[in-house]
């Protein structure tokens, strides 16, 4: 058994909505022997053996491609993961198959996946594995890789109020999209202030900020003498601590001093760590972690050092086991409680109370083994969140304000925390940013409260679910005008746009990216864009199959149109059913209060309907066509063209929008494809809450000319003759272009063409066709990159396409790459011609047809030819 | 010369408005030779400091000082004037200064502004030194002297980043208040209070800064925006780092992932070997960072400051170069180089200083020159290509690279950012050029664009406060000072409490205590400049109303900078005179009318119309004029009232405000006669004063009177009824309340009469220590005008003012006889029955000693009387 390729599809995908691991896998040709099967559940964990052994199938093929992904998921689950999808499918080429399994942290499932092929491998071999080791090794790198606690549980809150998570790098999240973002890292907010935070790790600063506003402190004060330091003590009344003022773990801290010895002592020691020394008013009581969040108390806790409680008999050492073995203690942050360390630190405490790690404590003698009640060293934490005395929750509310802190945790000190600080005497000794929130969702003992979504609560108001409105265009063509022209409508309203499409990603009208961005990566550039209002995504099949969506659900899924597909026979997707289901996609992924535009006209667009959970809305050129009409009747809402007017009906009411003949994207009502492309747009500028007015002007101002839709039908004038650049390169775009050319006044039809050598065979012979049967002169090229094939293979193919035409054109000639051949075709344009160019590399091409033009320029104009004004005037682009 | 006490005077003062050092200097026998007539110390004087022929002094004009000086000043003034040009030489200018004889000859109360009181005090030591050196004829190492100054002016004073930014929060008139010694900065007051740290603000988002300090992510943020960055990625040896500068193209940049300041950063690599050096150098100085290589970008470096969405000022780097004389060597030159006082680590520095340090040694390497190379005249060698910022280039900024740095602000989250970029020309966009973002900082240093060596200065501090605050925010919410020689706690009180019952949490400040909202931060006298900040910091208080006694404006100043209402109660014969060299009436009414010079034109000063001392102050106010008055036809509130003025009178029983013509009825006095005291004149002046601030503070009449109904029963004046006696046959009445000078003990003499005619009144007070022996005639004059007896007990403090009485009236019954005691044993004297008064009126200093007599005579049976009215009012004098 072979993997032969491996992608991680994070969004939305084909096989499900959640995050799936995809692999190739490439089966045994003699297939496992039957007591495979028993030698791999053998060394399962047994419940994943069973599950196992119950799913498999022996006589079905590809059963081991199947029972692959089931382990592929199992094993995730015995790591920690919440995943339980994995499927399979055959491929055309007969022993390999597409896997896919669900994931929650992509490492781990890789290594899942590593891990699993090993064990199939051993099982076939008979080869011993020993798993234990390895799927501790899986379950320690899930922690790792997961977010921690903290970070978790306020993600989970987001998650739970429908506000999309986009983890940017380890604890950093972006919550929400666009310009409604937010971040936190772990449990600071993006509000939480750095001079905050300064102020916090400054403990004698906060303090003093917090005796100013009068709530309770240790009243300490800065000594620099053994004579100072008595009367410092004497002064804030005795027992005093004597401390460095800058220090760790409790070095050179001495407490509960009562005596003039003991204090000076004391100092002596502090002195030597630190030459400053601060004699401190000595609280007695427990440790309690109050979590203050947006001026509310959240949550309590109590929390104890480390200890073991002697039972006469067992050592020190027996005792810290003893107490290891509880399940909660683990070696890290991922649990509710670590284990206890016996370290230098833990001796150093122990010989501080005449005790080693042998010594034998008596039965009920407490033993603590930490200076501080820190949980990462083995401390408790209780939850006492519903005993705390509103005075003590004002007390740490303002301590948290006073500070700066959104997110704080307030350390007091305190016989205890239910009557009020002057009454216990208790008093703040800390306010400390960014606190672990892990003692308050698992304490050791309470119940746990939800902090996550107190943070999320305090960064987001009700109802808030911070996404920005997303239109997802995608169909076989048109989707980057489309785009565009969405994009263009949302500008009216006065929102700042971001729209990706196959040019590149632009925001507010600035484009910040090159190249195809019709993918996840630009969709997610534009949604973690900070000034974006909205975004228009195209999103594009190869995307889709190679990652999933880069959203996780959408306002507008459009779909233009399936029609005979393109790219058919590329990742897996052989007919335009299939390929229906790729661009069915976003219109899965349409939210509740959304809605899909669909093309009432492709069948294979119009089934998409059902899977959409929000409203539907069809469009057709066509405003009789059955499907709207029978949508219309069940109360539906359609755009449609009648009477020469784009018209908007819900149900049956009917309001018109605008002239169609009058658009200047449609050249005077000709051409059909830009007309269905504005249809689509207006329904989903409608669905977004544009008005009728805005609309219509939105519609009557958007032209296809270069500068706004580069490559996309731009009519160009050149010495007496039409040029249109367009970018189309499958059979329904020509066709489509073909039907619009039609319509336009001309002398002699010219195309500069090629295909690409990425499909398949019969569709190249079937566009060479179309070109064939329709122009005179063709002007035929291979790309620079021939995506694989073979050099003069696409012009054979092409040209064995073109015989099979019912008409021959009039000439057919061969250059030697795109430029040269929109060179040649320009420079043989005579009045009268109509030359389409096919634009690949669109921004390239468009220069290189502006800098010929812009030499031609220099020349003497000529009139107009008779049929170049017509053809003009017939688009609407001069007078009569 | 001694300096024998120094005051340092936080706020607003008899002197100024703003923060001043006040020395008690005294001359010795210096008072008898002026400047001129000491040897040479003018001349000495004039050399040492040239400077000082700016000064124009009295005389008016540039060279006045210097013309005092030859005719003759004496050193009190001179030391005046030297302080203040010491300041200004080590760290900046600063302009006020006086100097006043005192009563006492040879002394002289010398006050200088300050910028920091301990840099101040040093820069006054300083000054003492050179004028004794200058007077004994000795020489004097000034240099010496201003190069410790300035190394204290560092470490006290704010720094330039801090400072430009405080000083852009008072061309807004809004207030600071330093919170630490250092950097830390509180904007504003109360609630509306905003802070800043260095160039951080409040709003600096921790988790932005954090995304700052990690080059790799911000780099990931800024190209997802669409931010140019260079290419490069994270590498993980040496070997790996070349490998990277192959495949991002040479020359290249090496650099440590985390930290800041061009620490460990190389540039213009462009081979293996340099790139091998430069990893060694970025790990070793950062040891835990990751190293990262990058694209090197051709062009200068440039800071763009990013403040909100503005980018504010832009400024041009130039590469660290030394320039050749054909005599030194690299190493002399960069010694050299470095005694520039432009050049150094300081942050007030704008150029930082050479350092041949590795990355230094490599470049000069590949220009062919080492350390000890002698660099011809004319030639030049670069030391460090990220060289200094000294260029302000913010007018050719273009717009679109503006944009793009917002935008890279924006992305990582800072609101205030410093941007690093490189760019051939700053004034064409970066893409056309190919230039690129490299850095986003955050609190980045300011100074490049406050002392550019070229091009001018750039209000970036200006910008920061805009941005804490909008145009229409003050970083004030409604301060109320309250001063004035009589009832100032009793008016404090009322006017909090009619702001609390509005749904205002107050921070009051008084002779009472500290409180704020319902919190008693402290109890007792807290009417002085550490109670009221406590207050000024609380970021719940939304109105603050503040007891502003005479000492403390003498000797620490007012803490806050400007009152939107000054209440002034009276002025009468003043209190507080005879220490502290306040020897004139004059003095006191200035430390009283402190908050009036500091009112904001858009507030009030609320003056007591009836008092011609309080009355004058109101040629000194900016703000808008209100007057209380218990006489409703005095001219000058005729006056006030026939320019449409305001005013809170009292017409027979009612208080009404009064406008022009207009008068609203704001309170019936009927209710608030108390049964036993019955309703003294002094109180409803300081009820009328309290209502008039609560006016001035936007009040209504219902808020009046619910807050007066709140602050009454609550315990005021005390009264006791003294058993029958043979003497007193139908008992009598002892009345305890806090008084403590002329004014206040003859207004409850005038209120004895008045209320209880015919009937002998003894008064017992408790002298405080300040009474001067010169006033003790006319006080007892007074007294025994409206006591029938008079007993002033004798306590240590005092004991002068009592002999200093018994000197000038013997005989009088001025103390019991016999005894030598204090008030208490006064007070059991006289109740033991030996006078023959049925009205005993006590009156202690303060009112912690208020509440020991209180005890005292509950101690020994006396049965507390009940107080109503105006007379119960909590806090009542």
């Amino acid at each position: 058994m072979n993997i032969e390729s491996i992608r991680a599809l994070s969004g939305s995908n084909l096989w499900s909505d959640q995050p799936v691991l995809e692999a190739v896998v490439v089966l045994d040709p003699l297939g496992l022997p039957p007591e495979a099967l028993d030698r791999l559940c053998g060394s399962l964990p047994s419940a994943l053996g069973a599950a196992l052994r119950r799913d498999f199938v022996a006589a079905e093929a590809g059963a081991w491609a199947g029972l692959l992904g089931q382990l592929v998921v199992g094993l995730q689950a015995a790591a920690g993961c919440q995943v339980s999808f994995s499927t399979s499918r055959a491929l055309k080429q007969g022993s390999e198959y597409r896997i896919a399994a669900e994931y929650s942290e992509e490492p781990t499932a890789r290594r899942a996946l590593e891990l699993g092929l090993e064990l199939v491998r051993a099982a076939r071999d008979a080869r011993p594995i020993e798993l234990g080791p390895q799927l501790l090794a899986l379950r320690k790198l899930n922690e790792d890789t997961r977010l921690g606690p903290s970070t978790g549980c306020i993600v989970r809150a987001a998650q739970e109020r429908k506000i999309p998570i986009r983890r940017l790098t380890g604890s950093l999240v972006q919550f929400g999209q666009g310009s409604r973002q937010r971040r936190i890292w772990a449990a600071e907010t993006d509000r939480t202030s750095a001079v905050a935070e300064s102020i916090a790790q400054d403990k004698e600063l906060t303090k003093s900020l917090l005796d100013a506003v009068g709530i309770p402190v240790p009243k300490g004060m800065p000594a620099s003498s053994v004579q100072a330091a008595w009367a410092v003590a004497e002064e804030i009344g005795l027992p005093v601590v004597v401390k460095p003022r800058s220090g760790n773990q409790g070095r050179g801290v001495s407490v509960r001093l009562r005596t003039r010895e003991a204090v000076v002592s004391a100092f002596e020691i502090a002195f030597a760590a630190d030459g400053e020394v601060i004699v401190e008013r000595h609280i007695e009581g427990a440790d309690f972690r109050l979590l203050v969040i947006n001026g509310r108390l959240v949550a309590a806790a109590r929390r104890e050092p480390p200890q073991v409680i002697g039972d006469g008999k067992s050592t020190i050492t027996e005792l810290v086991a003893t107490e290891n073995l509880d399940p909660r203690r683990g070696d890290d942050h991922s649990t509710s409680l670590s284990k206890i360390l016996l370290d230098e630190i833990g001796r150093e405490i122990l010989s501080e109370q005449s005790l080693t790690v042998d010594s034998v404590p008596a039965q009920g003698q407490v033993v603590v083994l930490r200076r501080n009640a820190n949980l990462s060293t083995g401390g408790t934490a209780a939850d006492v969140t519903d005993t705390v005395h509103p005075s003590v929750a004002q007390c740490a509310v303002e301590a948290a304000r006073m500070v700066g802190l959104d997110v704080a945790g307030v350390d007091i000190v305190a016989a205890n925390v239910s009557e009020p600080l002057e009454q216990s005497g208790g008093a703040i000794v800390e306010v400390n940013a960014a606190p672990g929130l892990r003692m308050h969702i698992e304490p050791s003992s309470g119940i746990g409260r939800p902090v996550g979504k107190a943070i999320v609560d305090s960064m987001f108001a009700p109802g808030d679910d911070a996404r920005i409105p997303i239109v997802a265009v995608t169909g076989t063509n048109g989707k980057t005008t489309t785009t565009r022209c969405i994009a263009h409508l949302l500008q009216q309203r006065g929102l700042r746009v971001g729209m990706t499409c196959t040019d590149g990603i632009y925001v507010e009208g600035r484009r910040i990216d090159t190249g195809d961005c019709s993918g996840p990566k630009s969709a997610r550039a534009v949604l973690a864009h900070p000034r974006v209002d909205a975004a228009v995504l195209e999103t594009a099949r190869g995307g889709m199959l190679r990652e999933g969506l880069g959203f996780d659900w959408c306002d507008v899924a459009v779909v233009t149109n399936v029609g005979e597909g393109d790219h058919l026979g590329m990742g897996g997707i052989h007919t335009a059913a299939e390929l229906a289901r790729v661009k069915a996609i976003p219109v899965r992924r349409v939210s509740e209060r959304g809605a899909a535009v669909l093309n009432a006209d492709d069948p294979l667009v119009v089934a998409m309907a059902g899977l959409c959970r929000g409203a539907v809305i069809f469009f057709s050129r066509n405003a009789d066509a059955p499907r709207i009409v029978s949508h219309r009747a069940a109360g539906g809402k359609a755009v449609i063209v009648r009477d020469g007017y784009i018209v908007i009906c819900s149900g049956k009411d009917e309001r018109r929008v605008a002239q169609v003949d009058l658009l200047p994207l449609t050249h005077g009502g000709r051409i059909g494809f830009q007309v269905d492309n504005l249809l689509a747009a207006v329904a989903a500028g409608f669905w977004l809450g544009l008005s009728v007015d805005a609309l219509r002007f939105g519609v009557q101002t958007f032209s296809s000319d270069i500068g706004t839709v580069p490559g996309r039908f731009n009519v160009l004038v050149h010495r007496d003759a039409t040029v249109i650049l367009d970018y189309g390169h499958n059979a329904s775009a020509l066709l489509a272009l073909n039907e619009a050319i039609r319509k336009m006044p001309h002398r002699r039809r010219k195309v500069v063409y090629t295909a690409a050598g990425d499909r398949r065979d019969e569709d190249i012979h079937r566009q060479a066709e179309i070109i064939g049967g329709f122009f005179d002169d063709v002007y035929i090229y291979e790309d620079q990159c021939t995506r694989g094939r073979a050099d003069g293979e696409i012009i054979r193919l092409m040209r064995e396409g073109m015989q099979r035409a019912k008409r021959q054109p009039r000439r057919i000639l061969q250059k030697s790459g795109e430029l040269p051949a929109i060179a040649a075709a320009i420079s043989a344009l005579e009045p009268g011609d109509l030359l389409l160019c096919q634009v690949d590399q669109v921004d390239v091409a468009l220069d290189f047809v502006k800098g010929l033009f812009r030499q031609a320029e220099a020349r003497p104009i000529v009139p107009l030819s008779q049929f170049a004004a017509a053809a003009l005037a017939a688009l609407g682009i001069i007078g009569g | 010369m001694q300096i024998r006490a120094l005051k340092r005077l936080v706020g607003p003062s008899i002197w100024a408005n703003y923060p001043v050092l006040e020395a008690w200097v005294d001359l010795g026998k210096y008072e008898d030779f002026p400047s001129n007539t000491l040897p040479g110390f003018n001349e000495k004087l004039m050399r040492w400091l040239p400077t000082m022929v700016e000064h124009r002094c009295s005389i008016g004009e540039r060279g006045g000082f210097f013309q005092r000086m030859e005719t003759g000043t004496w050193l009190g003034h001179v030391l005046e004037h030297v302080t203040l040009e010491i300041q200004s030489l080590a760290h900046s200018a600063v302009g006020f200064g006086r100097a006043r004889e005192t009563s006492e000859r040879g002394v002289y109360k010398v006050a200088i502004e300050v910028l920091d009181f301990r840099f101040g005090e040093a820069s006054l030591n300083v000054a003492r030194e050179m004028i004794m050196a200058a007077a004994e004829g000795r020489d004097y190492d000034l240099p010496a002297s201003l190069r410790t100054l300035r190394k204290l002016a560092d470490d006290y004073c704010y720094g330039p980043s801090t400072q430009c930014i405080v000083d852009g929060a008072k061309k807004r008139a809004i207030p600071t208040l330093r919170l630490t010694d250092g950097n830390l900065v509180q904007l504003g007051y109360g609630k509306a209070q905003r802070r800043i740290w260095t160039a951080e603000t409040d709003t600096t988002s921790a988790v932005a800064e954090s995304i700052a300090h990690d080059k790799q992510l911000t780099r990931q943020l800024l190209t997802s925006v669409g931010v140019p960055v260079p290419a490069g990625r994270i590498v993980t040896s040496a070997e790996d780092a070349w490998e990277a500068a192959e495949e991002i193209g040479l020359p290249v940049v090496v650099k440590p992932q985390s930290g800041n300041k061009g620490r460990g950063v190389s540039i213009q690599l462009a081979d293996r070997e340099a790139v091998l050096t430069a990893y060694a150098i970025a790990e070793k100085e950062f040891v835990a960072s990751t190293v990262v290589v990058e694209r090197c970008i051709p062009g200068r470096q440039h800071r763009v400051l990013v403040v909100g969405d503005k980018a504010v000022a832009a400024s041009g780097g130039q590469p660290q170069t030394l320039h050749g004389d054909g005599l030194h060597t690299i190493l002399e030159l960069v010694a050299l180089g470095n005694q520039d006082p432009l050049r150094g680590e300081d942050a007030a520095q704008p150029l930082s200083p050479f350092v041949l340090d590795g990355i230094a040694l490599d470049l000069l390497k590949r220009q062919g020159l080492s350390e000890l190379s002698v660099l011809q005249a004319g030639a030049s060698a670069v030391l460090r290509h990220n060289g200094d910022l000294t260029i302000d280039e913010t007018d050719r900024l273009h717009a679109e690279t503006a944009e793009q740095c917002v935008l890279a602000a924006r992305s990582v989250g800072l609101d205030v950012a410093g941007i690093d970029l490189i760019a051939e020309d700053i004034g064409l966009p970066l893409e056309a050029q190919g230039g690129a973002v490299i850095e986003v900082n955050s609190s980045p240093g300011l100074i490049m664009h406050l002392k550019p060596m070229v091009g001018s200065p750039r209000p970036v501090g200006e910008a920061i406060i805009g941005q804490l605050f909008a145009p229409e925010q003050t970083g004030r919410v409604p301060l109320c000072a309250v001063s004035g020689t009589n009832g100032k706690t009793l008016v404090t009180g009322l006017i909090a409490e009619i702001l609390r019952v509005s749904g205002r949490t107050v921070g009051e400040v008084s002779s009472q205590g500290l409180r704020v909202g319902e919190r008693v931060l402290g109890s007792g006298d807290r009417s002085n400049a550490d109670s009221m900040r406590r207050a000024l910091m609380n970021p719940y208080a939304d109105a603050f109303v503040f007891e502003v006694s005479e000492p403390a404006v003498l000797d620490e100043g007012v803490l806050f900078d400007r009152c939107e209402v000054a209440v002034v109660t009276n002025l009468g014969s003043g209190d507080h005179l005879g220490k502290k060299y306040v020897d004139e009436l004059v003095t006191i009414a200035k430390a009283v009318r402190a908050p009036v010079d500091i009112v904001l034109p858009t507030g009030y000063a609320v003056l007591n119309a009836d008092d011609a001392g309080v009355l004058e102050m109101a040629s000194h106010t900016k703000g808008k004029l209100l007057l209380f008055s218990s006489t409703p036809g005095t001219p000058a509130l005729l006056e006030h009232l026939k320019h449409d003025g305001r005013a809170v009178v009292r017409e027979g029983e009612q208080i009404v405000l009064r406008k022009g013509a207009l008068r609203i009825p704001l309170l019936g006095l009927s209710g608030l006669e108390c049964p036993t005291l019955g309703l003294p004149t002094f109180l409803v002046d300081d009820l009328l004063a309290a209502v008039a601030g609560s006016i001035a503070l936007g009040a209504n009449a219902e808020q009046i009177q619910k807050g007066l109904e709140a602050c009454l029963g609550q315990g005021g004046i005390a009264t006791f009824d003294l058993p029958k006696s043979a003497l007193r046959p139908n008992g009598g009445l002892l009345v305890v309340s806090p008084a403590r000078n002329s004014s206040a003990l003859e207004a409850w003499g005038r209120h004895f009469q008045q209320h209880f005619p015919g009937r002998r009144a003894h008064l017992l007070v408790d002298p405080p220590a300040d009474w001067r022996t010169s006033d003790a005639e006319a006080l007892l004059t007074g007294l025994t005008q409206c006591f029938s007896d008079v007993t002033i007990a004798l306590n240590s403090d005092a004991r002068s003012f009592v002999e200093a009485l018994e000197m000038t009236r013997p005989g009088l019954n001025s103390r019991p006889t016999g005894q030598s005691s204090d008030l208490m044993a006064c007070l059991d004297q006289l109740l033991e029955g030996h006078l023959g008064a049925d009205l005993v009126c006590v009156c202690p200093a303060n009112s912690a000693d208020f509440l020991s007599v209180l005890r005292h005579l509950e101690t020994n049976g006396l049965s507390r009387g009940r107080t109503a009215g105006l007379a119960s009012v909590r806090h009542c004098r």
